[in-house]
């Protein structure tokens, strides 16, 4: 065995005695037989078939491709599920706010105000939050347009190449009609485009025109400027309807600025006082200390009355004629002894547009010293350059068929001007008309070449909303349609054709630049301004005004009675939709007004006088006749709005364009839903036509109109129930007719609380367990100052972009079934005559005790360690308890699925947040996800997030400062200091819920009083 | 002879049956197929409950939205027909439990329809928490049932976990108790029934009775006892779903006086319910001489008691509201009776404590006709009851901002009418398998015996009823 020292092994006897028939087997690779028959040519054949069969079966239905995040090759900054920010400017009006812009995965989701921005502080109004839905509008224009059928750039540059060709060879008038433009780079576009051209004007004319203020400054003053106005400056306002908190001028920079001058948390704060005139009751007029009512052909007698016994105290002569003054003449001397103890310290604006009336306020504040000091012309604003007299100009010249070309840019002429315009007639005649409108509308169905703007969130540009303030606008998306910027367009137009970006940074650095004559330093300037969004530099040398021309003021002559059952129609802009630009806004569509809460629609205010004296209620249709024949009527439903003047009838601008055609089904559509626009497919009614001009300006106050009923009814989409003054009189117990949720106290008496350092007393409370809650790290809480609060509603819409609140349609807000989280409850009471409004921010109180929670069969709704009344959504049943629960009827239900079909309109969706379904309960958070972002920051740092570094989407837009959120175990931040405040109040208080929302008193200054009080005057 | 007949009390039936007949005249309807009369009511009660169907069916499919809910009224025609119809439930424990054992025999003639109605009653109600939820198809989270969703569990605090648990309760009970009820009827039967399957299911139903003296035995122990158990529940079903109520915060909702106040107003409704369908009942199916006028007589005694009981309690509301001092209280109290529901209010104070006044007169309470139209108002006093408390109090609570009306859709209305089509549909179906009265507890309380006039008419055998239930078919 052992041979060659070699031990063999064997595994079996056979092996080991060589078996025969064992070595051949063992040859065999499978010995034993397969286990698999060996298939036959056939059945291998078949079941290749079946194989081949199904798999080509299982392909037919395609799997749907699905994309995460594909970036092979990251942006350097772009960190997917982390947002980055960068600085613009507003472009939704005029007023040039600064911006914030949160991008996330490469798309915008959110504006905000830039705190650092000198115009807007901060703040961002509600028009600016909502524009952000314009850029996904999924509506607008894709490309250019000839003759109203879509083109391509080259087809269009041509085509209007060689018509501008012809006007230049034959010397026909070239006409560019545009809003107040303050872009020094487009201002100087233009001008280089239309220098091209012999007979060529640029004319600008807004749709919420001012105009008048800068004419009467032509004409006393010899300089044709809108003054900036600083509200913050003055102790003393006077206001002869001018709703400059509202839709006027600039209203985030005028909310900050008037609210920085009545901040009253110091001991030695002296509060501006402010006196309103106006005839309907305005968002300016509700923060009034003094409001007094009269009509718009009165405010002339009263700025001479006012303006007299100004001169008289300065030893100037000035006759304030005839016309008598509708209010007593103790409270106009009382109020010009005020302004003139603020001598450089008060300031007297006007929103008329009547040019007598603004030379009057310009002698008053020339009297008083105020220009240079709350008034400024040397370094005006250019948030308003319109000039009507121009517009007057181009509409006769197109009448005559002078213009050979017609460019219009941020207008819609056709919808925004009166009817006696006839401004599609007009346009008719000319034989080029360039629209470059985003989508489309009135005017664009008229021109012959659309050439569609960016939104400005895609483009490039500038601002200088007010002289020396440079603010930029930069691109934070790549154009989602084929258009192309203004400036562009004008190039190629020009032959020389350069990106938008080349041509604001070729402006930038000849114009504005001012250091060494380098690109390294030119781009280090660029960039620094680029990343702070503005910056401040002297643009161009202004010609100093000239010397005030008393002799330009005049009295003006008494305002005529008004025959009886005539009325004096005044039209006016409202928060949200102001001129109808956004009209395609739902977002703005569903704000509700501040004061008559009414959304999606326009309506005839009228006094609660006056609708009982005519007979009519809410909601009877009247028809606006005019009365000097032009034919010009509306028919609008009627709404009783105390604080208005008897004979006025108030109509809102802005409703009834085509750009609201496309909410025909925007709610929920179900068995008994009703249509949410109206019987033209329209949400409201155009007011524009109505319009006139007089005296060298647009007049938005016409009198001599009449109402004739027409016998139909139209119910109004009201979130807050008509008349709720507080309870119904006949229903009242004895001693509750005012409910305490909106506190009050006097200035003398807040004054007297800080002087001796009062502070909020906690009260004694015994309860029977022990805390639930004992919040051992931070306790988010919130402040909201009543006083400050202007009901502007700016966080009403940041909160919905935010928190992806969805539109549910007028007919939805009919059933009280808006989503809002936060609401602005107005308030009103009556008090010796003066009517007082409050607005109160109402949102989710998180308590401490809250009702909700208890009452969740589900846990759905519980209290979280730092304080938060969570909802958890995918575990709500939908029961609706812990709503019909809900003291405060905060909690919102989702009724139905709302859409979200709109896929470009859905790129708005925040990330952060759940998108509800259907069936769940849901509410305001406190903005959870921005606490969470906040606290990861900062544990990342390893330190306490810093106060203010949380800011829900209410506080951050807030211009007037009224929402202070933060920590309340930190006891040196802003809101615990705030939480100690005499002025704090809990709403309802007294059912013991603790909530962790607490309001500041709202602070009352009664003229009266003040008058007896030593410590004023 | 006479004076001996005057001091026994009046005849608990009519007509002087023999036991025989009584089981002859009980399962007629039984027998026969149903008439033009039975088919004309149920037609249109089956109309119905398709119409309820349709509607909870596009309810469900499309949202809460198509109820005219809105964000300050969370709950309106939902929650007052669910408790409409527990209130309805209410008087068939009451009457086979607590007349049981208050030893009121007079119960036997209506406690099986009273108990049906009951458990018909249940169901229709406990619909309506399902279908209000937003998302239905979760109705199953308010059980605490072992989950694998992390430590999910219940809220023990929400009393719509305890309502859920009661109606649970208190339906499993009412369906035992009826059943058990049932077991010697069934197998009166089932003797009477030719072989087949109807016999073959009817032997599973009975249980094997065999009537024998042990089986009787352990009935009444078992029936004993389940009254015993069902008696609180009486009680409590009702404290607690008013509980949904006053444990809220909102005035209107938050008062002590609920539990009390809702128990004598669910027996209330629940005996008006019972009236309505026995004067209607008697007379379709002939058996005026089982559910007497006497029997009438006294359900409305007990519907007029209960009505003071509940015209108690909105007056002591009013009072505590007005002796409260809380603004807030009083004023939930003056917009219920002036505001813009106020309609509602008196609706439901005419019906419920005005109308049943009439039954202080005895020509009314003997007057089938008359209490029949006097228990259809207070039907609907009691359903407007329950809008009212809900309704009134939500709709205009602390923040007047936050005020708002309420209007009921299509969808609500037809879900309404589609609980009632399924209330009288089971019903209907009830009398035409079921005997409508108990065979074998009426014959308990026969005249038999009474008298010795006419010596024909006395009973084949002598015995007690109760024996000869299943041996006589």
């Amino acid at each position: 065995m052992a041979q060659d020292g070699q031990i063999r092994y064997w595994k079996c006897l056979e092996e080991r005695n060589g078996d025969a028939a064992w070595l051949a087997a063992s040859r065999d690779e499978f010995p034993e037989p397969p286990l698999v028959r060996r298939p036959a040519r056939r059945e291998f054949l078949q079941a290749a078939g079946f194989v081949f069969g199904g798999a080509l079966f299982a392909g037919c239905s395609r799997a749907p491709v699905e994309k995460l995040i594909p970036l092979p090759e990251q942006p350097e900054e772009l960190v997917p599920g982390r947002a980055t920010w960068y600085a613009s400017t507003c472009d939704a009006c005029p007023a040039g706010c600064g911006l914030l812009v949160k991008t996330r995965d490469g798309r915008p989701i959110k504006l905000e105000g830039n705190p650092e921005h000198p115009v807007s502080r901060g703040g961002l109004c509600a028009v600016g939050q909502a524009s952000l839905l314009g850029l996904y509008d999924s509506l607008r224009f894709e490309q250019p347009l000839l003759e109203g059928r879509a083109a391509t750039w080259e087809e269009v540059d041509r085509a209007i190449g060689e018509k501008l060709d012809a006007i230049q060879r034959n010397g026909g008038a070239v006409r560019f009609l545009t809003g107040t433009v303050h872009s020094p780079t487009v201002l100087a576009s233009i001008q280089a485009f239309l220098g091209r051209f012999p007979d060529a004007r640029h004319v600008v004319w807004d749709p919420l025109s001012s105009a008048a203020i800068p004419d009467a400054h032509q004409r006393t003053h010899g300089v044709r400027r809108l003054p900036r106005f600083f509200f913050d400056k003055a102790a003393v306002i006077v206001s002869l309807d001018a709703d400059f908190l509202g839709a006027w001028i600039s209203p985030v920079e005028h909310t900050a600025a008037y609210q920085a001058g009545r901040r009253m948390e110091q001991p030695g704060a002296e509060p501006s006082f402010h006196v309103q005139f106006e005839s309907r009751l305005s968002l300016t007029g509700t923060k009034a200390d003094r409001r007094v009512v009269v009509r718009p052909q009165e405010l002339g007698a009263v700025a001479a009355r006012l303006a007299a016994l100004i001169a008289e105290r300065a030893g100037a002569k000035f006759d304030a004629g005839e016309a008598p003054p509708p209010v007593s003449g103790e409270l106009l001397s009382e109020l010009a002894d005020r302004l003139w103890a603020h001598r450089g310290r008060s300031l007297v604006v006007s929103g008329s547009q009547e040019i007598e009336v603004q030379k009057l306020c310009n002698l008053i504040n020339q009297l008083l010293g105020n220009y240079g000091r709350t008034l400024d012309i040397v370094r005006p604003s250019w948030q308003r350059q319109g000039s009507d007299a121009e517009l007057q100009t181009l509409l006769e010249e197109m009448e005559e068929g002078r213009v050979a070309a017609l460019f219009i840019a941020g207008l819609n002429p056709v919808y925004e001007l009166p009817a006696s315009a006839r401004v599609r007639e007009r346009l008719e005649k000319a034989p080029l008309v360039v629209s470059f409108a985003e989508r489309p509308d009135e005017t664009t169905k008229l021109a012959h070449f659309v050439c569609p703007d960016h939104h400005f969130l895609e483009s490039w540009g500038d601002r200088e909303p007010v002289a020396g303030v440079l603010s930029l606008i930069q691109p934070v998306i790549r154009p989602l349609a084929s258009t192309r910027a203004l400036v562009e367009s004008l190039a190629v137009w020009m032959g020389e054709p350069r990106s938008a970006y080349e041509i604001v940074r070729q402006h930038w650095r000849t114009r504005f630049y001012s250091g060494p004559d380098d690109e390294a330093a030119f781009r280090e300037f660029w960039e620094r301004s680029l990343s702070r969004g503005f910056v401040e530099l002297e643009t161009r040398r202004l010609e100093p005004p000239g010397r005030f021309d008393a002799g330009q003021v005049r009295a003006p002559k008494a305002a005529p009675q008004a025959p009886a059952g005539e009325f004096t129609l005044v039209l006016y802009p409202k928060v949200a939709l102001r001129e109808g630009r956004h009209a395609y806004n739902p977002w703005l569509q569903e704000l509700p007004d501040p004061i008559t809460k009414v959304a999606w629609d326009n309506y005839a205010s009228l006094s609660p006088a006056t609708a009982e004296r005519l007979g009519l209620a809410e909601g009877d249709v009247v028809r606006i006749q005019t009365s000097d024949g032009g034919g010009a009527a509306v028919e609008v439903p009627v709404f009783v709005q105390p604080g208005q003047h008897d004979g006025v009838v108030a109509v809102a601008l802005g409703y009834g364009s085509v750009l609201t055609e496309r909410f025909a089904g925007i709610g929920p559509q179900w068995i008994e839903a009703r249509p949410d626009t109206g019987g033209d497919g329209r949400v409201g009614v155009n007011a524009a036509p109505l319009l006139t001009f007089a005296g060298g300006t647009v007049r938005y106050d016409r009198a001599g109109v009449r109402l004739e009923p027409t016998g139909r009814r139209y119910e109004l989409a009201s979130t807050q129930m008509h008349h709720t003054i507080t309870v119904p009189e006949r229903l009242a117990p004895p001693g509750g007719e005012r409910r305490p949720m909106i506190q009050e106290t006097s200035l003398a008496r807040h004054m007297d609380d800080l002087r001796a350092g009062r502070l909020w007393e906690e009260q004694e409370r015994t309860d029977l367990w022990p805390p639930d809650h004992p919040f051992t790290g931070h306790r988010w809480a919130m402040v909201v100052d009543l006083s400050a609060c202007t009901g502007c509603s700016a966080c009403v819409v940041a909160c919905q972009v935010e928190n992806n609140i969805p539109v549910v349609g007028k007919d939805e807000v009919r059933r009280k079934r808006e989503m809002h989280w936060i609401r602005i409850d107005r308030y009103y009471a009556e008090d010796g005559g003066q009517l007082r409004v409050a607005h109160q921010p109402m949102l989710c109180q998180q308590c401490e005790h809250a009702p909700c929670e208890t009452v969740c069969p589900v846990l759905a709704t519980v209290h979280s360690e730092e304080g938060l009344n969570q909802q958890i959504y995918n575990r709500c049943v939908g029961t609706r308890y812990c709503a019909n629960n809900c003291p405060y009827k905060v909690r919102r239900f989702n009724w139905f699925e709302y859409s979200h079909d709109d896929r470009l309109a859905n790129l708005t969706l925040n990330p952060d947040v759940t998108v509800r379904s259907r069936g769940v309960m849901e509410k305001c958070t406190f903005c959870v996800q921005r606490i969470h972002e906040a606290k990861i920051e900062a544990k990342r740092r390893g330190e306490a997030p810093a106060d203010g570094a949380i800011q829900p989407a209410c506080q951050q837009s807030c211009p007037a400062g009224a929402i202070v959120f933060g920590d309340l175990n930190d006891p040196e931040s802003r809101v615990a200091r705030l939480w100690r405040s005499p002025r704090r109040y809990q709403v309802l208080e007294e059912i013991n819920v603790r909530p962790s929302v607490t309001y500041l008193k709202l602070v009352r200054r009664d003229i009266e009083k003040e008058e007896r009080s030593p410590a004023h005057g | 002879m006479a004076s001996v007949s005057q001091t026994l009390r009046p005849p608990l039936v009519a007509g002087d049956k023999r036991p025989a007949e009584v089981t002859r005249d009980i399962c007629a309807a039984l027998d026969r197929r149903p008439g033009a009369g039975w088919w004309a009511m149920f037609l249109p009660a089956f109309a119905l409950l398709l119409l309820g169907v349709t509607a909870v069916t596009y309810e469900i499919a499309t949202g809460i939205g198509t109820w005219g809910l809105n964000r300050t009224v969370g709950w309106a025609f939902d929650i007052t027909n669910f408790v409409f119809w527990i209130g309805i439930g209410h008087a068939g424990t009451l009457i086979s439990a607590i007349l049981f054992l208050l030893r009121q025999r007079w119960r036997t003639s209506v406690n099986r329809s009273a108990e049906a109605m009951t458990i018909f009653a249940v169901l229709c109600a406990g619909m309506f928490p399902v279908i209000h939820l937003g998302r239905p198809w979760f109705a199953y989270w308010m059980l605490p049932y072992p989950n694998a969703r992390g430590s999910l569990w219940i809220n023990f605090r929400s009393p719509l976990v305890w309502d859920f648990f009661a109606i649970l309760t208190y339906f499993t009970i009412s369906l035992v108790f009826w059943y058990v009820g049932l077991i010697p009827d069934l197998a009166t039967i089932r003797d009477r029934t030719k072989p087949g399957l109807r016999r073959r299911v009817l032997e599973i139903l009975s249980l094997g009775w065999d009537g024998s003296y042990r089986t009787w035995q352990r009935y009444e122990t078992v029936y004993k006892l389940l009254a015993g158990l069902a008696t609180p529940l009486v009680i409590s079903v009702h404290t607690i779903v008013s509980w949904d109520f006053a444990t809220a915060v909102i005035p209107g909702w938050h008062t002590t006086i609920f539990p009390p106040y809702f128990v004598a107003g669910a027996i209330f409704s629940g005996m008006a319910m019972v009236l309505t369908l026995m004067t209607v009942a008697r007379k379709a199916m002939g058996l005026e001489d089982y559910i007497t006028v006497a029997h009438i007589d006294k359900m409305a005694k007990v519907t007029l008691a209960t009505s003071l009981m509940v015209g108690l309690s909105y007056l002591t509301e009013f009072f505590t509201a007005f002796y409260s001092g809380n603004q807030y209280e009083e004023f939930v109290f003056l917009n219920r009776a002036l505001g813009p529901f106020a309609w509602g209010y008196w609706i439901m104070l005419a019906c419920n404590v005005g109308i049943p006044q009439l039954f202080w007169f005895r020509k009314v309470r003997w007057n089938p006709f008359l209490v029949f139209i006097v228990s259809v108002f207070v039907n609907i006093g009691m359903w407007f009851e329950r809008f009212v408390i809900i309704v009134t109090s939500l709709h205009r609570d602390f923040l007047p901002s936050s005020w708002a009306g309420y209007a009921p859709t299509s969808i609500e209305l037809a879900t309404l009418a589609g609980s009632f089509g399924l209330f009288f549909t089971c019903f209907l179906l009830f009398c035409r398998f079921v005997p409508v009265i108990a065979i074998s507890e009426v014959k308990g309380v026969l005249s038999v015996g009474r008298s010795r006039q006419p010596a024909g008419r006395r009973p084949l055998r002598s015995g007690g009823a109760t024996e000869e239930a299943s041996v006589l078919g």
